[in-house]
């Protein structure tokens, strides 16, 4: 995968999610933006390796003797277990396009029912993803080529990646890959590219705030449920 | 100097520079990587057991400078022991060109350690394990190989060099496990002044790319 990818997420993000101490949502966003990023990810094998190297220079810790052998044991009982049960076969529930992270297309199997669109406007489908944690609504949004979401604002911190497709809004125009964050107080109208349907995986802390008129109207849009 | 990098690996066919780069590359040749290779390729016990006795101490090490939320003493035994078979368990998917055994045994450890964590203190099923978001491509890109042989000797270098002040956020940050947010709350700094320090010391290491990568990012 290497198109051109011009946002990218903040160092910092890229750190923690190398010391593992970033959130589930976001480390779910950043390693999808990797799939895409192959600059990030060579860095992200630098963080790794600064990482491997501070554990290496710690001062190394008593060891009980007999730990290899319980080691040893486990692994043999784990391997007995294994080929004792020939895996059942997986049935695949949805669309699931090899372009997609590996992670998303995970997220979207062990989401119960399997993950499911449901229509927001005519132009715009959802399809909320399970990830065990409450912070952040984690979910897929599609625009169909051209469609225009609904200009909006925003009341926490929405972080999106382009997964397919192209998207653009008032700043810029973002393609698969790009990393976007929106704060409050960052107003726009999302709108998908003319040539193809546009998917984008998303994580939002707080619902948006509509900014048209009869915004009111459309429910859906005002609330998150994180799952 | 990376742009400079890419454009002389990219822009000849793909598959003839990716051979000239693998070539070059000096190959990987410490004795904890080919032990872990031999444990990926035929289950070799012996080379395990050298593996244990060199890891298992620093895993532990590992374990006990956590100072994450839910983390206690009692579990500093139980990474050791899951790392340890993971490492069994995943050691024919070692890719001796990407890392080296100590880098690839950190990241078993610490998605591991996540993973305890995770499950410690959710009562929500999971559906990932934390391995899952660390799934790479099957192929790295020749840039990436590159820029990742180059830079294990320099950090391994420019880590001992570091001021004080940068060393002590780093090893709060990889070895306790304090997001940056906690950590500028423990050591009573502003949050701003705990990212440009972290920032300063991969400066220093050569680990950000470039500059001008860093301008390109929106503004927060």
């Amino acid at each position: 995968m290497s198109n051109q990818i011009n946002f990218h997420p903040d160092r910092s993000m890229l750190v923690e999610f190398s010391a593992g101490t970033l959130e589930t949502a976001l480390t779910i966003c950043v390693s999808a933006h990797l799939h895409f990023c192959d600059q990030c990810r060579s860095e992200l094998l630098s963080l790794d390796q600064l990482g491997s190297q501070l554990m290496s220079d710690a001062k190394p810790s008593d060891i009980d003797e007999s730990l290899l052998d319980t080691v040893m044991a486990k692994i043999d009982e784990a391997e007995l277990a294994q080929v004792n049960s020939k895996g059942s076969a997986r049935v695949p529930v949805n669309e699931k396009p090899s372009s997609f992270p590996f992670s998303v297309n995970k997220l979207i199997e062990s989401t119960e029912h399997s993950a499911t669109w449901s229509r927001l406007n005519s132009s715009l489908d959802i399809a909320r993803l399970k990830t065990g944690q409450d912070k952040f609504e984690v979910a897929l949004h599609r625009l169909c080529a051209g469609g225009k979401a609904p200009k909006h604002d925003h009341q926490g911190i929405e972080y999106t990646v382009v997964l397919k497709g192209s998207l653009s809004d008032e700043r810029s125009v973002y393609s698969e890959g790009d990393f976007l964050v929106r704060q409050p107080g960052d107003i726009h109208q999302p709108m998908g590219g003319q040539n193809s349907e546009c998917i984008c995986l998303s994580a939002l802390s707080a619902p948006i705030k509509l900014t048209s008129p009869l915004g009111f109207l459309m429910k859906p849009w005002l609330q998150i449920r994180p799952m | 100097m990376l742009r400079k990098i890419i454009d002389t690996v990219d822009k000849p066919s793909q598959s003839t520079a990716k051979v000239a780069v693998l070539n070059t590359a000096e190959k990987r040749s410490d004795e904890w990587s080919l032990l872990l290779i031999a444990v990926g390729e035929t289950r070799d016990r012996q080379a395990f057991a050298k593996l244990f006795k060199h890891f298992a101490p620093l895993l532990k090490s590992f374990s006990e400078a956590s100072r994450h939320q839910g983390w206690y003493p009692g579990l500093s035994e139980d990474l050791v022991q899951e790392v340890m078979i993971k490492v069994w368990q995943k050691a024919a998917g070692y890719n001796a060109e990407k890392a080296s055994a100590t880098t690839w045994i950190y990241t078993v450890a610490r998605n591991c350690r996540i993973d305890m964590l995770r499950r410690k203190s959710n009562t929500q099923h999971l559906p990932l394990e934390n391995e899952d978001y660390w799934h790479e491509p099957d192929e790295e890109t020749p840039v990436t190989l590159l820029r990742q042989k180059r830079n294990g000797d320099k950090i391994q270098e420019s880590l001992a060099k570091l001021p004080k002040e940068q060393d002590e956020i780093l090893r709060k940050v990889y070895l306790e496990g304090k997001s940056h947010a906690e950590a500028s709350q423990e050591l009573g700094l502003p949050l701003g002044t705990v990212k440009s320090r972290v920032r300063l010391a991969l400066q220093k290491m050569q680990i950000l790319v470039s500059p001008e990568f860093q301008e390109e990012l929106p503004h927060e």
